[in-house]
């Protein structure tokens, strides 16, 4: 059974039709073709499925694509900014070798993101906490953590500077 | 039926008419229970989403008007939780961050950020898991639950909705509405155990302990323990054995590295041994009924320190 579906991706407005036992996963991979997010266990486990929806971060394997309905859903592919430039996240665990085989990459980064639009300069054990649902099976936790904490000068600085900033990269 | 998302109501009484023209319909609140439980099987599973009925979500001081609350909630005001309010909601109330110190750990305690953002407290009552950290804090407030159906509304003792594994009281046309508790006293405390493999696990054992200070005593004790029993379970018959106790009863010392240890010669070493009895834990793949037993034991003694260290 399909029904319609609007909500905004990405800052975009997508109207489309779903099928209605769709997980919100489904439609972003295989009806959306955005295999940024990716899918690890399945059971709200993992994390590597993370996006934002109005902000918060959410498991996109747990939720049925029509409950995003209205609301503000928010890739890893929306991060990236004009010109293919990376966020200050993306950046960051760039810097720190904050990935290893990748795979968890995608929802750690929504993770941080998450946590940054909430507190912009969070403890060490704010970012561990904020990680609890992001599994890493390379065990790379150290540079993601400190990945995190780069990226939360380099948002500050860029803040600060007062720059046009990560153009619809933000939440 | 087809399976998937059939309805998005946005209130309870175009809830109550769509189960009643498809009672096949499960409710989906969160889903973070359903989803994982319905995994691959979605499209064979029809559903109705709760997530739009604004009336069940939200937290607010107020007065139940509702038969049997006299009886029930005596204490008049009370803070109302609707069902459909999220976990991280919660955790972001003054009232309950300032109040309700157990039920804000045992709210942490819940799945990881993804997992607060969306689960709700109703959907952690409903799915009735006898680990649902929700319930033995919630036991030990001597909270109430607001059922409502076409027919109205009722108040039940949560204590009495819990009927078994993922079993309630709810009738077929009845929904969760919302949750009361209590406002606590001036001089209450509320201390809440877990125990989990690692952090995001299923609680292999918890505790949530409720007193008020009184003279030196525990005086109002409510105790209630999860995973160690068919549903979270008060233990009223420890209660009683440490009612009114002081320090000095209970028999704590302090070992040399500074953890607390019930004398074997005091009354909280004998609270161990009954609430050891009063529990019914099995054996499955987290842990051992000895081990939940232990847990217990050594929960309850951790709590009552905490009590007297407070």
């Amino acid at each position: 059974m399909k029904a319609r579906l609007r909500f905004r991706l990405n800052g975009k407005v997508v109207e489309t039709e779903v099928e209605t036992h769709w997980r919100l996963l489904d439609l972003l991979r295989d009806g959306l073709g955005l295999t940024g997010t990716k899918e690890g266990c399945g059971a709200g486990e993992c994390g590597a499925c993370t996006v934002l929806c109005d902000g918060e971060a959410v498991n996109a394997c747990l939720m049925l694509a029509l409950e995003a309905e209205d609301r503000e859903i928010r890739t890893v592919e929306g991060l990236v900014g004009p010109g293919g430039r990376l966020s200050a996240v993306q950046r960051a665990f760039v810097e720190e070798g904050g990935a290893q085989c990748g795979f968890c990459s995608p929802g750690m980064v929504m993770s941080a993101q998450a946590l940054l639009l909430e507190d912009p300069d969070p403890s060490e054990e704010r970012i561990r906490e904020a990680l609890t649902g992001n599994l890493c099976r390379c065990t790379g936790y150290k540079q993601i953590v400190a990945a995190i904490r780069r990226a939360a000068s380099l948002r500050r600085s860029e803040a600060g500077e007062g720059e046009r900033g990560e153009a619809g990269g933000e939440g | 039926m087809e399976g998937g998302l059939r309805h998005r109501p946005k209130t309870l009484d175009e809830v109550f008419r769509l189960r009643e023209r498809e009672p096949e319909c499960r409710l989906l609140a969160g889903g973070t229970d359903l989803c994982v439980q319905h995994r691959g099987r979605l499209g064979e599973t029809p559903l109705l989403s709760l997530r739009r009925v604004a009336e069940l979500r939200g937290v607010a001081r107020s007065r139940p008007d509702l038969p049997g609350a006299a009886d029930l909630l005596p204490g008049g005001e009370c803070l109302r939780i609707g069902a459909g309010t999220t976990l991280s909601a919660l955790l972001n109330e003054t009232e309950i961050e300032r109040g309700f110190p157990a039920l804000r750990a045992a709210l942490s305690a819940i799945g990881s950020r993804q997992i607060r953002n969306v689960a709700t407290i109703g959907g952690n009552l409903c799915n009735a898991s006898p680990a649902a950290d929700g319930a033995p804090p919630l036991l030990v407030l001597d909270a109430a639950v607001e059922i409502a159906s076409r027919e109205g509304r009722r108040l039940l003792p949560l204590e009495e909705f819990f009927r078994g594994p993922g079993r309630t009281s709810l009738g077929a046309e009845e929904i969760l509405a919302a949750v009361w508790v209590p406002l606590p006293f001036e001089d209450e405390v509320s201390v809440f155990l877990r125990k989990g493999r690692v952090k995001m696990d299923i609680a292999i054992a918890s505790l949530a302990l409720r007193c008020r200070r009184g003279a030196g005593t525990l005086s109002g004790l409510r105790l209630a323990a999860g995973a160690v029993g068919p549903t979270p379970l008060r233990l009223r018959r420890t209660e009683a054995l440490l009612e009114g106790a002081s320090l000095k009863d209970c028999g704590l010392v302090r070992e040399p590295g500074g953890r607390p240890r019930a004398r074997e010669d005091g009354l909280l070493a004998r609270a161990m041994d009954e609430a050891s009895k009063e529990i019914a834990p099995i054996d499955d793949l987290r842990a051992s009924a000895w081990y939940r037993r232990r847990l217990v034991r050594v929960f309850l003694e951790r709590a009552v320190a905490e009590v007297f260290a407070q």
